[in-house]
Order: structure tokens, then sequence, then C-alpha cells
């Protein structure tokens, strides 16, 4: 209640001549009243009210957060989030080598940037992960949808048809050899229709796109509160040409950053970035970096390069505060985005005794 | 988008006009600023401010759409999704031919054949649907000079005998291909820009562009200072218009 006037988030003008009259203290407006007020310092009764209104609100949520209340404080003790992260279920890429350096795949609330150079494989596995976000809870999936906000254009409907279509055959070997109940009935809505039609999709054509669209975010994720991943595919391009003033840049970058680490808090969603990579020209040598600055490096938690190394694909894990540093090589089939090796075949020993999480082995045909 | 004012955005008069002190006119000015400066500028309460910015961003943000509609609005028309090259193992390969709707870059160390592929797909382009063509015209934007029409006919006699029976139809397809000649970055640039229109009332089917490392790299030296910048610059606005254009119209480039 002691809250000074100046803190207030009313409209400056008024600040301005509420501070001209002699206000300080929040409680003194209340006690004045709307009539009071308006009185004082010339506005309308209506006016008045309104401010007075804003005061109360910003109080009430000010006594709230003072006496330890949940909802606007993001306040828990260290066991409560250990047993959340426990319990959290990861989206998996359908490539294990690439879940295990991931520690069980992209995680939910955290957002994972993914930087490579052109041809290499980013937006496979965004649209991959799109797919494997609606895989439903009892295959070791979290059943959410996906936002897809796409800048470059790079995103093929037929593809995402081809890789759904896999990873739909690859449950129905799973019920198969498992023949449980609710797996069949989860496979009943687990179609290539219902896939494609919770892939909410956005083309932006610019950076002001992408920042209108990014405002209106938590709206839209409050309608549609099954959304569980959101992929921004070339968080880079619309920022790199047509910038003169690289401040601002970085200001809306570091603006944009803040309000997806809000959006994946808040929702309980993974945030997926792509970037491109740019060079560097050093003293004698020039170097492949992640585009858009050493600033931007801050904003993701999770940061995976993949690169080319003759012509096998790798993927190294550089940035992640719960797993170490380390490279795999991944492979892109027509069924999305795979392992490098098939696994071993066990045809004998699939029954009750696998474990649900885990996929079966199925050979994979040499391209 | 960007440059949409803010009168379109459907905000009180007054509020434009004060807006407008501060020379902000556009959606663009308007979202790069941050909230506090915002608050400065409009006079108005916290929460007013999210509230225009909510508005301000319903009028510059894309529309949504689900993979299942963009499917199904694929699967409308097939035979539209792709230009077949004619050749069989490159169709096989590329799925069906050359996507309509987004860009396909060729390249090839000098000599291999870009320029004759180009000419080809020109000749193709102008078929009409029932032969597996887009029955449409075709701008060829030429940096190096190196489009022969004789050619053209060549191909186009010796590849469609049948169709090409006649002086007549030649003359008629070679009509409906539009050759520009641009021999710097600038005008490549301009006809570019310039292209959106042209698509409309000529009822063109087909952009192509031979080459666009040639201009680049006869202009921007990449040893000197601050070339890079500009030369990526120049690219990537070719390159966003040129995919505006292929998305919009569903046309290949």
């Amino acid at each position: 209640m002691q809250r000074e006037v100046g803190t207030l988030p009313l409209a400056p003008a008024l600040r301005a001549r509420l501070a001209a009259a002699g206000f300080q203290t929040a409680q003194e407006l209340l006690d004045t009243g709307p009539c009071g007020l308006s009185k004082e310092i010339g506005i309308s009764r209506e006016e008045a009210l309104e401010a007075l209104q804003v005061v109360r609100q910003e109080c009430h949520g000010d006594a709230a957060r003072t006496a330890g209340g949940s909802g606007a404080t993001r306040k828990c003790t260290a066991l409560e989030l250990l047993e959340e992260e426990q319990t959290q279920g990861f989206i998996i890429t359908f490539c294990s080598a690439l879940d295990n350096i991931l520690g069980g795949g992209v995680q939910l609330t955290k957002i994972t940037e993914i930087c490579g150079a052109p041809g290499v494989g980013k937006t496979q596995l965004c649209m991959q992960l799109a797919v494997d976000v609606q895989i439903p809870e009892c295959f070791g999936g979290v059943a959410g949808e996906a936002v897809f906000i796409d800048t470059e254009g790079s995103f093929m409907v037929d593809r995402v048809v081809d890789i759904a279509a896999a990873c739909v055959q690859h449950c129905h070997l799973i019920a198969e050899a498992q023949q449980e109940e609710d797996h069949r009935k989860a496979l009943e809505t687990f179609s290539l229709e219902n896939i494609l039609s919770h892939i909410y999709y956005f083309r932006c054509r610019d950076y002001i796109e992408l920042l209108a669209q990014v405002y209106l975010l938590p709206e839209f994720l409050s309608e549609h509160s099954k959304v569980r991943l959101v992929v921004i595919d070339g968080i880079a391009f619309p920022f790199r040409h047509d910038f003169e003033d690289l401040s601002l840049r970085t200001r809306l970058l570091n603006g944009l950053a803040q309000q997806l680490i809000i959006i994946a808090n808040d929702h309980k969603s993974a945030v997926v970035l792509t970037n491109q990579m740019t060079t560097r020209i050093g003293q004698s040598q020039s170097t492949l970096v992640p585009a858009l600055g050493e600033s931007w490096g801050h904003a993701a938690t999770i940061r995976l390069i993949f690169h080319w190394d003759n012509s096998q694909r790798l993927a190294t894990l550089y940035k992640s505060p719960s797993q170490k540093e380390s490279t795999i090589a991944y492979h892109i089939t027509p069924h999305g985005f795979r392992d490098v090796q098939p696994p071993a075949v066990t045809h004998g020993t699939e029954g009750t005794e696998m474990n649900p999480r885990k996929r079966p082995r199925t050979e994979e045909e040499k391209q | 988008m960007a440059a949409k004012k803010l009168r379109r955005a459907q905000l009180s008069q007054e509020m434009c006009e004060r807006l407008s002190r501060y020379q902000i006119t556009t959606c663009q000015d308007f979202l790069c600023l941050s909230l506090l400066e915002l608050m400065k500028v409009t006079g108005q309460s916290y929460y007013e401010v999210q509230r225009l910015l909510c508005k301000v961003s319903r009028a510059c943000a894309p529309k949504m759409q689900t993979a299942y509609e963009m499917k199904l609005r694929k699967s409308v028309n097939p035979s539209s999704a792709f230009l077949s090259t004619t050749l069989h193992s490159l169709d096989r390969v590329l799925h069906g031919g050359v996507p309509c709707g987004s860009l396909t870059e060729i390249t090839s160390p000098p000599g291999c054949g870009k320029t004759q592929f180009c000419i080809m797909v020109s000749v193709l382009a102008t078929l009409p649907v029932s032969m597996g063509g887009l029955d449409g015209a075709v701008i060829y934007i030429d940096t190096e000079s190196a489009f022969s029409a004789e050619r053209l006919i060549e191909i186009a006699a010796n590849r469609f005998p049948t169709y090409f029976d006649s002086d007549e139809k030649l003359l008629c397809m070679t009509r409906s291909i539009h050759l520009y000649r641009e021999l710097t970055c600038c005008s490549v640039l301009k006809r570019i820009m310039s292209l959106e229109e042209e698509i409309i009332s000529k009822k063109v089917k087909l952009i192509i562009i031979d080459s666009v490392a040639s201009v680049v790299r006869k202009e921007f030296d990449t040893k000197l200072q601050g070339n890079l910048a500009e030369r990526s610059n120049f690219l990537t606005r070719g390159a966003s218009v040129l995919k505006y254009l292929a998305e919009e119209f569903s046309i290949p480039v």
C-alpha cells in the first residue's frame, strides 16, 4: 500500500498530473476516492474511476505476492521442479542417438535452437517434430498439437504427409506387437487427417509479420491449449537483410526471445528455432558460426549444430544445461529423420516384455 | 505488410494523428518500439497499450491455415503442382518435376547445359496442360545474353514435331516467351520488383533467371570490405520477392 505513484501503470500524462498535485503513495489515491481525485487534478469522474480501478488491481496483485500467493508468482522449491521435470514428457525425434544426447528428446518449456548450413536437414527435423508431438501418450509421446511459423517458405506439405504416414505405420506396428486396448483406441484418433489438421501453419514474409505473430501467440495458445510445440523455421532469414540499424535488430531479437521464453513456460510447450550459419572472417581463416550475432546465442537454452562431414550428416549438441557436448550421425530417409545404422532386428523377443516407451526395432531399407 | 498504414489497422483517428506527430505512421514503426516508448508516445496506460499492440499485430499477422487445408488445396488439382521436365529419371527424383510455388536452383560448371535446360523448360511451359505444360507465358530474365531464339525454335520443332507442325504455332509460342536483358544488379532487382503486374497481365506461368551468379560476381568483389554485406543484402531481397511471387501465383521460378 505504500507503493509510489510513479510506479503504477497509468498513462504518463496522468502520472505527471498526480505528481504535480502532490500525491505520493497509492494509499493516498485510494483514500481520496474518485470524486475528490477528479476535482483535485482536473480530470473527469470516469477517468478517475478507471485510474483507481487500475491502482486497486495493482495493489491486490502486490498483496497476493507478498502473502506468498501462487498464480502471478513463479516461485517454487527445487523439489517441486524436480518432480515436474521427471514427469515431463519429451518430444522424440525418431533418431535414438539424437534423443539420447538430448536426454530423451526435445524438452518442453525450453527453447531449442538448431543451426546449420543450408540443406543439412533443419526443416526436415522441424517437420518431424511437428508430427512427433502428436504421438499419443500410450506410445510415449506428449499428445499435443503444433504451431509452425515459416519465414522461408520451405514447408512442403507432401513431405509432412510422408513423415506422418511413416509415423502412423510405426505406431500400428507397436500396437500389433503389444495388443493393448488403449493403444487401439489411441490409434483411431491418430490418423493422417488428424495429424495434418493439428499443425497450425503461419507464413510470415518479413520481420514485422513475425513480430506481430509472436505478440498474438499467447492469445492463440490459450484458445488452442493442446499446443505443445512452437516451431519458428528460419528466425534468421527476415532479420538478415534490410537492416541498417543493428542495435534495433538486437533489441527486437531480445524482445522476441523474452516473449518466447514466457510462452514456453506459461503454456508448457517446447519452442524450436532454426538459425542459419554465417561466415566469420578471422585473421587467416574463416569459420562458420551461427548467424544473428553473439547476443542471440544467449536466447536459446539448448543449441544443436548440424553440419556435414564428407557426405555424412552430423549433429553436435553445442549448448545444454544438463547434457554433455557430443556429436552423433543421422540420416534423412523417405520416412523422415532417422538413425544412421539400422538397429539389430529382434523379431522373436517382441511381446509383452517390451517397454512401451521404446519403439520396436524394424529394419530400414538401404537407399 | 510492414508498410501498412496505421489508419488501416483500425486505430482511432485521434490516435493516428497523435502518433504521426512522432513520425509513427506505419505498422512497422509501431511494432518496433518497446512498451515503455509506446506508453510515452500514445499517452495510454500499460493495459491499453497492450490492447493496441494486439490490434496492430492482428492487422499485420499472417492468416492461419492447418497443414490439412494446405494438402486439400494441393490435391484439388494435382496436375498443377509440378511442371514435368519430360526427363523421366529427373522427374522421378524430383517427385514429379519442377515444383510450382517454390524456387528451384540449377547450378553447374560452365558448359553443362543450364541455359539449354532453361530454354527447354520455357518451351514446355507454353504447351497446353494436356501435353504436360502450363499453358502460359514465360518471363525469361537473361543476364548473360545467352538466349538464342533460333535454338528455341529448333528445340520446339524437334521435340514436339506433331504439335509445332505449322509456323503459326511456333510464332505463337515465341510470342508468349518474354525476354528481358538485364546487365546490372540494380536493374535485375528493379525488374523482379516490377514482375507482379506483368504476371497478372500476361498470364505468366514460369519465371526463369539465367543467371543470378554472373551478374552478382561481376559487380561485387568479395575481397573488398563491406561488399559481402551488400551482396547478401541484394541476394536475400531478390530471393524474398521471388519466393513471394512463386507462392502467390503458384508458379515455378
